[in-house]
């Protein structure tokens, strides 16, 4: 007891203050949004702001009622987990061969790879709407997961090749050994131990998909619009629908955040392209 | 070193080892190169038909004057190419997406690695802290320019009611000068996180036996960090600071929604200015050319990306 230990306790409140400021800073908006969601157009607006008040689904009713969220939400769904699929399908047999084959040109296929992944999103939409105009594939959902999966596919092969690489090559062995195939063993051994991987990549790459907005607001009109695109139409002439906008936002975030938690122990492997594990 | 036998399999395919890549024995990984390019052809080619046709198409169209909603395509040869590099508004957006990116970056890695160190410090509740702490990534930008502007509006905006109360009582996003700084502010709020998560893994993966002699040296905890922990970190640095860097050129959704670029061109990045000579002046052709010089940037970002990559072992 003492000096010692009071100035260590001292040293751990200082600590935890630092950490509570930083936790207001980094949650504070996210809290805002989706407290003022819940509130009246007029309490929404109030200042100073208040901070006990009738929670209320006005914002949301509206939502649904008013325009056509059903449908933005099911373009949403639909290029997103398409593109997520499609980038599963061929980036983990992509990436596992390329592991386990023993190409020569690996690290030129893995600069292709990653150029593709980082492609400014503004330098990619010229061609690829000039591209899906003369397939007449300009405000249709199908342009979208074809767009989502020029950054998804890098991203599913790149990412894949990360959690094949750590896996132990004696369990491959034994099972080519025993008669197996190459795709048997891809699919029986390495794909299942790589499973925590294959989901960690699956959702990361939703994410990417589900939060895109200059894509969708570039290739879709009226009715093939996606929620983030909807969200930035409320932004209009007449003003802005700051309650629908926040339900909008909640709704939005909600399953990313969620998503996020999910997959926090892969996270910094996902979002550092595996350059750090 | 004596001889060793040379690997028969090896001999006749002519490839060497190289990283990552096992031998057997016996086994033979090589021989079997054709199931391996099955598995990896399907992957390849939808790859190449994704990046290698629009990439050959927009070296093309800049050589085009495209413009939207036509589809002549009238050959200008270099045109687009001289007007790039003697456009003052395209040399402004690069400054301001320059001025965006060091001002953001150095930001970020610099709160970055300071709330790292807090929460590496942090005895209790750090798991739980660090996650609540890196839910801003997930945010759709589209969502956090609505957000801020919601927040900064003048008249309703909580924040614009706590920078009224320090005395500041302005338009945050309609004033030339706050602007710019209000959208880096927007983009540190989202990617500090990130850093944050990324140098804090590099924290937990440090060996623990130079900081520990270092003390035992008696160095101080500001000369461990400065001169042990720091440069062990340099190379998650890195890699962090590059990733941000590939993504402040890649997206401009905040800025979309929040300030199109405005007042004044102030916050115009560049991946905003192709956006609106493509779609607003409609000039195909023009935007194809900066979005090859935005893309050329990104390629050597990426280059030294992947050389820090296979680096590491």
């Amino acid at each position: 007891m003492g000096r010692r230990s009071a100035r260590r306790t001292l040293r751990y409140i200082i600590l935890y203050l630092v950490i509570a400021v930083v936790m207001a800073w980094a949650l504070f908006p996210i809290v805002w949004m989706i407290l003022s969601s819940f509130k009246t157009q007029v309490e929404a607006f109030q200042m100073p702001p208040r901070l006990i008040f009738q929670p209320t689904l006005t914002s949301y009713l509206d939502l649904f009622n008013e325009g056509h969220f059903a449908d933005f939400l099911k373009n949403s769904l639909i290029a997103s987990l398409a593109s997520v699929f499609f980038a599963l399908l061929l980036g983990a047999p992509g990436g596992y061969a390329l592991v386990r084959g023993g190409f020569r040109q690996k690290q030129g296929i893995a600069f292709w790879i990653i150029s593709q992944r980082m492609t400014p999103i503004a330098a990619a939409i010229v061609p690829l709407y000039m591209m899906f105009s003369y397939f007449s594939l300009i405000n249709s959902v199908g342009s979208l997961i074809i767009a989502y999966s020029t950054f998804n596919l890098p991203f599913a092969f790149w990412l894949m090749m990360s959690f094949f690489e750590d896996l132990p090559i004696e369990c491959e062995e034994a099972a080519l050994v025993d008669g197996c195939t190459w795709f048997g063993t891809f699919w029986n051994v390495a794909l299942p131990q790589a499973r925590p991987g294959l989901v960690a990549t699956g959702v990361l790459a939703l994410v990417f998909a589900w939060n895109d907005f200059a894509f969708a607001t570039a290739f879709t009109s009226t009715g093939t619009q996606t929620v983030p695109v909807a969200a930035s139409l409320l932004i209009s002439q007449q003003g802005i629908k700051w309650g629908q906008a926040m339900a909008i936002g909640t709704m939005i975030i909600a399953p990313m955040l969620a998503a996020g938690v999910l997959v926090r122990r892969h996270l910094v492997r996902g979002l550092s392209m595996g350059a750090i594990k | 070193m004596a001889p060793r036998t040379p690997n028969s399999t090896t001999a006749i395919q002519g490839t060497r080892p190289s990283a990552g890549e096992h031998t057997v024995t016996g086994g033979g990984w090589r021989r079997h190169l054709s199931p391996h390019m099955a598995m990896l052809m399907p992957a390849i080619i939808v790859l190449a038909a994704l990046s290698i046709f629009p990439f050959i198409y927009i070296i093309y169209l800049s050589l085009t004057g495209a413009k939207l909603g036509s589809s002549e395509l009238p050959f200008v040869a270099l045109k687009n190419w001289i007007h790039l590099f003697n456009d003052p508004g395209v040399l402004h957006s690069w400054q301001v997406t320059l001025t965006f990116g060091v001002v953001g970056l150095v930001a970020e890695v610099g709160l970055g690695l300071g709330i790292a160190l807090v929460f590496y410090n942090a005895p209790w509740g750090r798991n739980l802290l660090v996650t609540l702490f890196m839910l801003p990534i997930f945010v759709a930008p589209v969502v956090t320019g609505l957000l801020w502007r919601f927040m900064l509006n003048s008249s309703y905006g909580v924040y614009a009611w706590i920078l009224q109360n320090l005395g500041m009582k302005l338009d945050v996003l309609g004033n030339i000068k706050t602007a710019l700084p209000a959208v880096i502010a927007m983009d540190i709020w989202e990617w500090t996180p990130l850093i944050t998560l990324i140098v804090l893994a590099g924290l937990q993966s440090l060996p623990i036996e130079p900081q520990e002699s270092a003390r035992v040296d008696g160095a101080s905890s500001l000369q461990v960090f400065r001169y042990v922990t720091l440069p062990l970190l340099s190379r998650t640095l890195l890699v962090a600071l590059l990733i941000r860097a590939m993504d402040i050129l890649r997206y401009f959704d905040t800025i979309f929604i929040t300030t199109a670029g405005g007042p004044a061109d102030t916050t115009k990045i560049i991946g905003q200015r192709l956006y609106e000579v493509a779609f607003r002046f409609r000039d195909l052709g023009y935007a194809a050319a900066i979005g090859l010089s935005m893309l050329l940037v990104t390629i050597l970002l990426g280059r030294a990306f992947v050389t820090l990559m296979y680096r590491r072992d």
